[in-house]
């Protein structure tokens, strides 16, 4: 694995530092460290670059952790199905949550792990005390079916968010699509990602059913100052992800949305669960897999070039004359320069559901992506799904669409906005 | 699931305290407490009327200070009398609730509080004396507040008083059921006698949901003589055990193996006979030991919650009536038999937890809404078949139902227990 993750940004570490001490841990990692002594596992943990005592702010009154946050390495990602009558439980659900969250993201446990009173039931689970906050974060959307004629809220729908259309290849699940929330946990501990869906999935009982799940367990995109990961294809991803602020604030930020609860650091979040049919992938050779994605497998560098971060040409002929990047590959089809500048932020992870019932690995990337309309999306996936290359490798067969709100400020909740 | 209790049989035969009626089965009985659902969603994003007799207000705030979350009065002490508390959360991420303690008894609270929700209020009339504001999860955690003047004029316990009537009724509801119960099985007795599969078959189904009502409160008994690792002397083992857990030095025994016989080898043979005979025998010698069995409140709310999860852990997934399909009917009977436990507590938790009680209420109704889509009188105990079609189609939504209810009951032991 070439990714070390020295390079992870510190630039939002820093911020919030309020009741812990910033130490620093083998010359990186510089962090908010907990009173209870992670960092004994911290440091043993900075071997490979990680800070487990390490934790982000979740009331930035700004955007949503967990999208410029330096990508963690697990993520599990939960959609649910309001049960609700009321907006006012839905008002309350996210009240809790945000609340809840706040306080896992700082290594907090939820309430009581083992309360004294007779007869009485944790209100915290319990599995990740004593884990440190893993820089975990924990992304909330909102589906269009909220707004619906369930709760009232009809008039408070952004006009962007609509149920995705029916795209070129798609071979969606109906288990595995849609939500009307959503709740993506990152962090560099998968245990600790797994107890704040696990603490907020039961806390929404009775609001909310469960509906489909994906346990990423590893990154598959890279952020500013990340190294590149490498998909289950075994290919580099992310290379020409978005990193710059100033480009997200072009493609990502919805800061002229035209509902007002998005505006100040709202977005979109598109989710597909990607089945890659690995074994068959695994018979291909690595000349026809690197036509595929138009780069080498071994340094993630473009057909054309000689660096990970070349810039791909597009136009470059070999000797006879043929195009060196297949215009059917995947970065040819997928590259801003081929779609009128259209650029989204990715952060996917690769996953795993264990055997399928022929035997057969079951394996993926959950590809999660950010943008401030999803018709970029549409655009690309479109495109990708009538002639990439991969598409015989691949199948979408699921997906989902959330509206991300705005992070509220310190004695705020998400999306409070929408009830007033 | 509570801790299973281990009761020891006959000996405590002589205690018998309550007299077991005979009369059939009790849940229709028009009698029994209701548990029509209240429709207050005071889940925290409402205020209620503030008592406007200027007597007592007490301002309660949770914030989020120097990296911890406290938890504030604006006075600590007020005059006898009507006091609102109104209860702002403005910053503290690790506090939802907040309690009116006296003694550890308490008077009155407000849950689902979380930063950014409006201020709620609940008014309690209190006589002169020490009392604490219980935050959980501020610190420091417990508020103390005094009142001044004339001692409390209401009885103290009036609570605990109509949480213990009820626990006191309900076991007049356990006995019916299991007289009932006695009843059915008998009656399957006969029918496997006679021959007849059929009306053995339908014999079966109907003793099936007495059982189901109240297993959480008659499990745990051991027979005189026996140890309680001994599977010979365990009745729940004798009357109820599945082909997924037997024990091989005692085989199978009880409704299960009947079931078996009716619906999977569809025959009664001598073997049929015996169990069945052997069924009724044990039914009774249970009829006899719950007689015995006197109920705390707390019983009650473990009882309700231990049924609840009965039907998440066998009935979702059709393992209970693995022959017959039967599981809706046994459902049904668990969800009834804990839906009494809460009426029956329901009086004295009103008291306690208004909202709480309201929302388990709501719960039980979601689920036997949930439910009644299933009848079917042409089946046998009245409901659809839980076939393997039908778990796959519909047993997510059935157990996240379920799990909601659990979830909210499973939180009425430590409210009972602090009354």
């Amino acid at each position: 694995m070439a990714e070390l993750g020295s390079g992870l940004s510190r630039r939002r570490l820093l911020g919030g530092a309020g009741a812990g001490v910033a130490l620093g841990a083998a010359g990186f990692g510089v962090g908010r460290w907990t009173d209870d002594g992670s960092a004994s596992a911290a440091s043993s943990a900075a071997v490979d670059g990680l800070d487990l005592g390490r934790s982000v702010d979740f009331y930035t009154g700004a955007h949503q952790a967990g999208i410029e946050t330096p990508q963690q390495r697990y993520c599990v990602f939960m959609t649910f199905d309001l049960t609700a009558s009321t907006a006012q439980e839905l008002q309350v659900l996210l009240a809790r949550w945000s609340a809840a969250i706040a306080q896992c993201m700082a290594g907090e446990p939820v309430g009581t792990v083992a309360p004294e009173r007779a007869g009485a039931v944790a209100a915290d689970t319990g599995e990740a005390l004593d884990l440190g906050p893993a820089s975990l974060t924990v992304t909330l959307g909102l589906g269009p079916r909220v707004f619906d004629e369930r709760f009232g809220l009809a008039d408070r729908k952004p006009t962007l968010l609509a149920d995705l259309p029916a795209l070129p290849s798609d071979t969606l699940r109906p288990e595995l699509t849609g939500g009307d929330l959503s709740l993506q946990a990152c962090a560099d501990d998968p245990q600790v990602a797994y107890h704040a869906i696990r603490d907020l999935a039961r806390m929404g009982r009775g609001v909310v059913n469960t509906r489909w799940v994906v346990l990423g367990f590893g990154r598959a995109s890279a952020g500013k100052g990340q190294s590149t990961p490498r998909n289950l294809m075994g290919f580099k991803d992310g290379t020409r992800n978005i990193k710059e602020a100033a480009d997200l604030d072009t493609h990502v930020w919805a800061a002229d949305d035209d509902v007002d609860w998005m505006r100040g650091g709202g977005t979109y979040q598109v989710v597909r669960k990607i089945r890659m049919d690995i074994e068959i992938w695994d018979a291909d050779d690595v000349a026809d897999q690197q036509r595929i994605f138009a780069r080498r497998k071994q340094d993630g560098s473009p057909l054309t070039g000689k660096d990970e971060f070349d810039t791909p040409d597009f136009a470059a002929t070999d000797d006879a004359g043929q195009a060196v990047i297949d215009p059917i590959s995947h970065v040819a089809l997928a590259a801003h320069e081929n779609n009128n500048g259209i650029r989204i932020f990715r952060r996917g992870y690769n996953f795993t559901d264990g055997i399928n019932d022929v035997g057969q690995l079951d394996a993926g990337l959950l590809f999660v992506a950010y943008m401030n309309d999803p018709d970029s999306f549409v655009q690309l996936q479109t495109k990708l799904g009538r002639a990439d290359s991969l598409n015989e490798y691949i199948a979408h067969i699921g997906s989902g669409i959330f509206a991300v709100p705005p992070a509220p400020e310190k004695g705020h909740y998400l999306a409070e906005a929408l009830f007033s | 699931m509570p801790s299973a209790r281990i009761r020891r049989g006959l000996g405590l035969l002589a205690a018998a305290a309550v007299v077991a009626s005979l009369a059939g089965c009790g849940s229709d009985d028009d009698s029994s407490p209701s548990s029509a659902s209240g429709s207050d969603p005071s889940t925290g994003a409402t205020t209620e009327a503030a008592s406007d007799d200027g007597s007592g207000e007490v301002s309660v705030t949770m914030a989020n200070e120097g990296g911890s979350d406290t938890c504030t009065l604006d006075r600590d002490s007020v005059e006898a009398g009507p006091i609102t508390f109104t209860v702002t959360n403005e910053s503290a991420t690790g506090v939802t609730e907040v309690e009116l303690l006296s003694d550890q008894k308490i008077l009155g609270e407000k849950e689902n509080l979380a930063p950014g929700l409006d201020p709620v209020t609940f008014t309690v009339t209190l006589g002169g004396g020490d009392y604490q504001i219980y935050c959980p999860g501020a610190d420091p955690e417990m508020v103390p507040f005094t009142v001044t003047g004339e001692a409390a004029t209401e009885p103290v316990g009036d609570t605990q008083q109509a949480l213990q009537d009820g626990a006191t009724q309900y076991a007049t509801y356990v006995d019916e059921q299991v007289a009932s119960m006695v009843q059915g099985v008998q009656t399957l007795q006969a029918a496997v006698e006679s021959g007849d599969l059929a009306a053995s078959q339908d014999a079966y189904a109907k003793a099936r949901i007495f059982y189901e009502r109240i297993e959480s409160d008659v499990e745990g008994f051991v027979l005189d003589g026996f140890k309680p690792t001994d599977n010979h002397g365990n009745l729940d083992y004798l009357i109820d055990m599945r082909a997924s857990n037997l024990d091989p030095e005692v085989g199978w025994h009880g409704f299960h193996a009947v079931e078996r016989d009716l619906f999977g080898r569809q025959a009664i043979t001598d073997s049929t006979k015996q169990l069945a005979a052997e069924l009724t025998d044990n039914v009774t010698k249970l009829s006899e030991l719950a007689k015995t069995l006197q109920y705390k409140p707390e019983d009650l709310a473990n009882g309700a919650a231990g049924l609840l999860e009965e039907v998440q852990a066998n009935k979702i997934s059709g393992e209970e009536e693995e022959f017959s399909h039967i599981d809706l009917v046994d459902f049904a009977g668990n969800v009834e038999g804990a839906e009494q436990s809460f009426a029956y507590l329901k009086p004295g938790l009103e008291q306690i937890d208004g909202a709480l009680t309201d929302t388990i209420a709501q719960r039980f109704d979601a689920v036997t809404t949930l439910l009644d889509t299933y009848r079917d009188a042409s089946e046998l105990g009245g409901y659809q078949r839980y076939t393997a079609e039908l778990k796959k189609s519909d047993a997510n939504e059935l157990s996240q139902t379920v799990q909601a209810l659990q979830d909210s009951l499973s939180r009425l032991a430590e409210k009972v227990a602090t009354a």
